[in-house]
């Protein structure tokens, strides 16, 4: 027995050792089951990937903890709200001037139109450019201590929107590293200040009293970034955390009713078809494919009943959709299975999906029953997204089960019609080009009255509907483990808000 | 003539084995430093997506991360500058490498010491009761290790999450996510070293009965010595043959726990290497596979260390009798364990092929098992014993493929340790994934690629042991008497050699059968392998992994096949050999 006793003493002795070796947290580590002293425990989903920086994926952090805010904010109707910016007015087409009001950022300095004009040239100039950026020039000047001018090279009528993307919250000089690195810890100017980051794995914020909007009611926040659903569902039903965000729909029935909050999400989970592809350029066989595909039987199956069947591109989530919706007509008559069959001419239908969202595979299993009862023959290729994006941009599937965000960083809804469907968009993986689209979303790009941008809006969703390059399958629901003894946490449909003023443990 | 052939060796092994370990090091790191080369799939893209998920690929962002990364520059100016030294930023956070690979190394080396000690304990658990016989000499019948069948064919992944579940959430005994302190060590450990534990203890348990029939074992006895002594002394004598299979077993799970780290949210290095693979981030990549490497050369030096320790001068001076089987009987139930479980997978077969396996109800959703569907129904309503059926036959064969290639090549590679020793030391530590990325790289999706990527790693554990084995065999007083009568290589191989290796190999090939199965169904998210929605069984375990708590009998079905599969093999083989064995002595 000698050897193993001298394993056994080896690890046991160098444990001690390694011991050090844990995600340290000098106060986490101790205080893990209090949550007594008014501290809120957060298990989010995405770990940070570029240290919070607002010019990457973490920027939605920042507006889901109340660290960092813009100058507008959007409003529940999805309108912009006051924020740093307490007024603003459109002096021209290309001309606004946004007066700011009395706040200071988290390292005690003042949120001055210097700041703000800071703030913005930075991101006009990170490297790589956020995304609200990409299709407007932005240049901000200070006309005085609190006033700040924005001009835009062309007519732009969604600028008070584009402004509450949390890419262009504004920070304390203090985070624009000369390298160009960004780092919000203790430079927002929300109630929260983040106070620690430690990794990918935990971060401490505490409450910033100097807040212009009044004191927050949760002492802080202790955040932990848990990718893995059902270990976020687990953390809560063990009570590690308090608010756990994303419950997988396989795990939310484990969750008590009291716990589980579902909350309309802005996510469209849609079969797009390749109209470049040799299969689906025959509108027939779209339409054949239109008839069969039903994305109601997801719903209460796949999705768990956390999901709303499809009403058009846009779900419940966008409010004014139903109100708006056009009518599609003029669509192709579908082949019978008959014709499918011999249109198809023992031709494949290669059926794409991704494995990082779990539900759509699976959808992807009941798609292609579907589709083969209406005459298809089909072969799914399932893989990691960034396994095969480049493949999909390149157009090598025949159909694609994918889910996507309808309104993107700006909050208006073209900028994904835009992308996703014009014939010069970047992200057209159904290949469409149809003149007809192009011009009813440019009539939409180029609305500045808010309800009749709208109203286009929804004509140009029926337009692309009319193509049939895009079926609607399910409106995605957010589950959000909160629990029971924590109040005022916010649903968000467009996830940028979870914990503000009024959230905190009863 | 034994002294004379002792020494010399050693030093040209040493020189040689260091430079197979720099070579082979040097290539692994070459050909991950191509990665994004060689998988076509453009490198800006992966890490624009890994920074930003919403971003839109324009030309000009991408061109401008492609100038940021110095992309342009090809793949030889980045290797020589991440040679000279510098281990650079992250391409996607554009934090520095070293803190983030040393911190995750860091806690995945103490992750791997907690496996450790449960992959001890539960070995010194499954060898307790042939030791404490075996040393009392009343050692009557084989034991063909069933219980170690059983417990090294579950799915690490699945035991995490039902400990997760049952002692993390239900009972609360430790806290299910995390990494702050020993109490958060205590699940992932045994999770991770239950089934390897079980390895070990099952390869310990097969060596261990031919020590306590020699003839020292006998004299000690005779003499009264405590059995202690003797159990003490058959320890020594059969684990140097065993310790080479703690590196791919325990110290592998370093970089190779990717499933279980997620289920605890542990901040290891498996995560961390297969985040930066999927994002094609080179330089976190390039250090991690770095940090990977030195570990297993480390650990195949301490082993080689430890093997020494303990045979000592009688391996030096060719002293080393060859340890051999004694003529147990194996228990007469074996053959009953064997028949059933085969009877037991041909029902699964034929009752499950003449069912759909891919016919989908989403009304008959996660329905417990019943008249109508035996064994439940999955996610989608689909019929589970039907797709155990279809994939019976595909599964099993791919997998005995997979392995029989594997243990081959380690074999054939075991019998040039000069050679192979750094290769194996080298690729032992290797997740399966990073061999299943460069394989995609070359070849695209495809339906072999999980395959060849498993067998490009897995011939290490075949390797090491036939080395370790063929070493004390060779130093053997009967084999320099056999090549003082004049045998030649190929005698001794064919009659010596040979015979002392392939029962310790099988049994390793068959104790890792399941683990195949699963890491083979791990590749998937690569496109490699059969695409959904073939029924396939380490994919029905993971497309059911989610609803454990919710259905547990979506992953007991597989979960039980597996076991059931393993112990046939196990059972099986040794009824197989014992048979055989008794009618050529007839």
């Amino acid at each position: 027995m000698r050897t193993p006793s001298r394993g056994l003493i080896a690890a046991l002795a160098l444990t001690p050792l390694l011991a050090g070796c844990f995600a340290q947290s000098e106060d986490g580590g101790t205080d893990a089951g209090a949550g007594t002293n008014g501290r809120l425990r957060i298990a989010l989903a995405v770990p940070p990937v570029q240290a919070l920086s607002p010019y990457s994926n973490d920027a939605t952090v920042l507006s889901k903890l109340s660290v960092a805010e813009g100058l507008t904010a959007l409003s529940k109707d999805g309108t912009a709200e006051p924020a740093l910016a307490e007024s603003w007015t459109r002096k021209n087409d290309t001309t606004w001037t946004f007066e700011l009001r009395k706040a200071t950022f988290q390292d005690g300095t003042d949120v001055t139109a210097e700041s703000v004009v800071n703030a913005l040239e930075k991101a006009d100039a990170a490297e790589t450019k956020p995304r609200v950026l990409s299709d407007v020039t932005l240049t901000a000047k200070a006309e005085d201590a609190d006033t700040v001018t924005l001009t835009t090279k062309s007519a732009d009528p969604v600028l008070p929107l584009r402004l509450a993307s949390p890419a262009l919250a504004i920070l304390a000089a203090k985070a624009y590293a000369a390298n160009g690195t960004v780092s919000p810890v203790g430079a927002g100017s929300g109630p929260f200040e983040i106070t620690r980051l430690n990794g990918k794995t935990k971060a401490t914020l505490n409450r910033f009293d100097g807040y212009w909007g009044g004191r927050a009611k949760a002492a802080g926040i202790d955040v932990t970034w848990i990718a893995d659903g059902t270990a976020r569902a687990n953390a809560l039903r063990g009570g590690d955390v308090d608010v756990a965000e994303w419950i997988p729909t396989a795990q939310a029935k484990l969750l008590g009713q009291d716990t589980r909050h579902e909350v309309p999400s802005v996510r469209t989970d849609s079969l797009i078809l390749n109209t470049g592809s040799s299969l689906f350029t025959d509108e027939a066989l779209r339409a054949a494919a239109r008839e069969t595909v039903d994305g109601s039987a997801l719903v209460d199956s796949v999705f768990g009943g956390y999901a709303d069947p499809a009403q058009g591109l846009f779900g419940p989530a966008v409010s004014w959709a139903a109100d708006d919706r056009v009518e599609v007509t003029g669509r192709a008559a579908a082949a019978t299975a008959a014709q499918v069959k011999t249109k198809t001419k023992g031709r494949t239908l290669r059926l794409a999906t991704y494995t990082n969202r779990t539900e759509l595979p699976e959808a992807a299993s009941v798609l292609q029953q579907q589709l083969e009862k209406a005459g298809f023959t089909v072969k799914q290729d399932v893989r990691e997204y960034t396994q095969m994006e480049a493949d999909l941009l390149a157009g090598k599937y025949d159909a694609l089960v994918f889910s996507r965000v309808t309104l993107l960083d700006t909050g208006d809804a073209v900028a994904y019609l835009a992308s996703d469907y014009m014939s010069d968009g970047v992200y057209n993986i159904a290949g469409l080009k149809d003149p007809a689209v192009d011009k009813a979303v440019k009539a939409a790009a180029s609305e500045g009255d808010t309800e009749e941008r709208r109203k286009k809006i929804m004509r140009a969703e029926a337009e692309i509907l009319r193509t049939d390059a895009v079926l609607p399958l399910v409106h995605e629901q957010a589950v959000q483990g909160i629990a029971t003894d924590v109040e005022g946490v916010i649903l968000d449909p467009l996830e940028r808000s979870l914990v503000d003023l009024d959230t905190r443990l009863k | 003539m034994t002294v004379t052939h002792s020494n010399a060796p050693a030093r040209p092994f040493r020189w040689r084995a260091g430079a197979g370990r720099v070579l082979a090091g040097a290539a692994l790191l070459t050909a991950v430093g191509v990665l994004p080369w060689l998988s076509g799939a453009d490198p800006a893209l992966t890490v624009l997506r890994a920074r930003s998920a919403d971003q839109d690929p324009t030309p000009e962002q991408l061109v401008a991360v492609r100038e940021q990364l110095g992309l342009d520059e090809g793949p030889v100016a980045h290797l020589v500058r991440w040679l000279g030294g510098d281990a650079g930023a992250s391409w996607v956070s554009g934090e520095a490498v070293l803190p983030q690979v040393t911190a995750a190394l860091s806690v995945s080396l103490t992750l791997m010491l907690g496996a450790l000690v449960v992959t001890l304990l539960v070995a010194a658990l499954l060898c307790a009761r042939t030791v404490f016989l075996g040393s009392r000499r009343r050692l009557g019948r084989d034991r063909a290790g069933t219980a170690a069948a059983v417990l090294a064919a579950l799915p690490k992944f699945l035991l995490a999450s039902l400990l997760a579940t049952v002692c993390g959430v239900w009972w609360g005994w430790f806290p299910s996510s995390g990494w702050e302190g020993p109490q958060w060590m205590v699940l992932p450990s045994l999770a991770l070293g239950i089934p390897s534990g079980a390895m070990i203890g099952g390869l310990l348990g097969q060596s261990l009965p031919a020590a306590f029939h020699e003839p020292w074992a006998q004299t000690a006895y005779a003499s009264g010595m405590p059995p202690s002594y003797t159990a003490r002394n058959a320890l020594r004598r059969t684990l140097p043959g065993v310790l080479p299979q703690f590196l791919p077993t325990v110290v592998a799970l370093v970089g190779g726990a990717v499933a279980v780290e997620k289920i605890f949210n542990i901040p290891g290095l498996g995560r961390l290497a297969l985040d930066a693979a999927v994002a094609q981030d080179l330089p976190v990549l390039q250090t991690s596979t770095l940090a990977l490497v030195l570990l297993g050369v480390a650990a195949g030096v301490l082993v080689r260390a430890l093997r020494h320790g303990l045979l000592g001068r009688p391996l030096r001076d060719g002293a080393l009798p060859g340890l051999h089987q004694p003529e147990l009987a194996p228990r007469r139930s074996l053959r009953w364990v064997a028949g059933a479980c085969a009877l037991a997978l041909l029902a699964l077969g034929t009752a499950g092929l003449l069912r759909d396996p891919l016919h989908v109800d989403t009304a008959a959703r996660l329905l417990p098992p019943s008249v109508a569907h035996p064994l439940g129904t999955d996610s989608l309503g689909r019929d589970l014993l039907a797709r155990l059926g279809h994939g019976a036959l595909r599964t099993a064969g791919v997998a005995f493929a997979v392995t029989a290639v594997s243990a081959v090549a380690g074999l054939l590679l075991g019998l040039v340790p000069r050679a192979s020793a750094g290769l194996t030391e080298v690729v032992a530590t290797l997740p399966a994934v990073l061999a299943g990325l460069l394989v995609a790289g070359v070849t695209g999706p495809s339906v072999w690629g999980a395959a060849g990527a498993v067998c490009l790693v897995g011939w290490t554990p075949y390797a090491a042991q036939t080395a370790a084995l063929l070493e004390q065999e060779r130093a053997g007083g009967h084999v320099a008497a056999a090549v003082s009568l004049g045998a030649g290589r190929a005698h001794l191989l064919r009659r010596h050699l040979l015979p002392a290796v392939v029962p310790a190999l099988l049994r390793n090939a068959l104790l890792r059968l399941p683990t195949t199965v699963l890491v083979l169904a791990s590749l998937g998210f690569l496109g490699l392998g059969e695409q959904p929605p073939t029924p396939e069984w380490g994919r029905l375990l993971s497309e059911n992994q989610p609803y454990v708590e919710l259905a547990p009998w979506t992953v007991l079905g597989p979960a039980g096949a597996l076991v059931v599969l393993a112990v046939l093999a196990v059972s099986g083989s040794t009824v197989l050999a014992n048979s055989a064995s008794r009618r050529t002595g007839e």
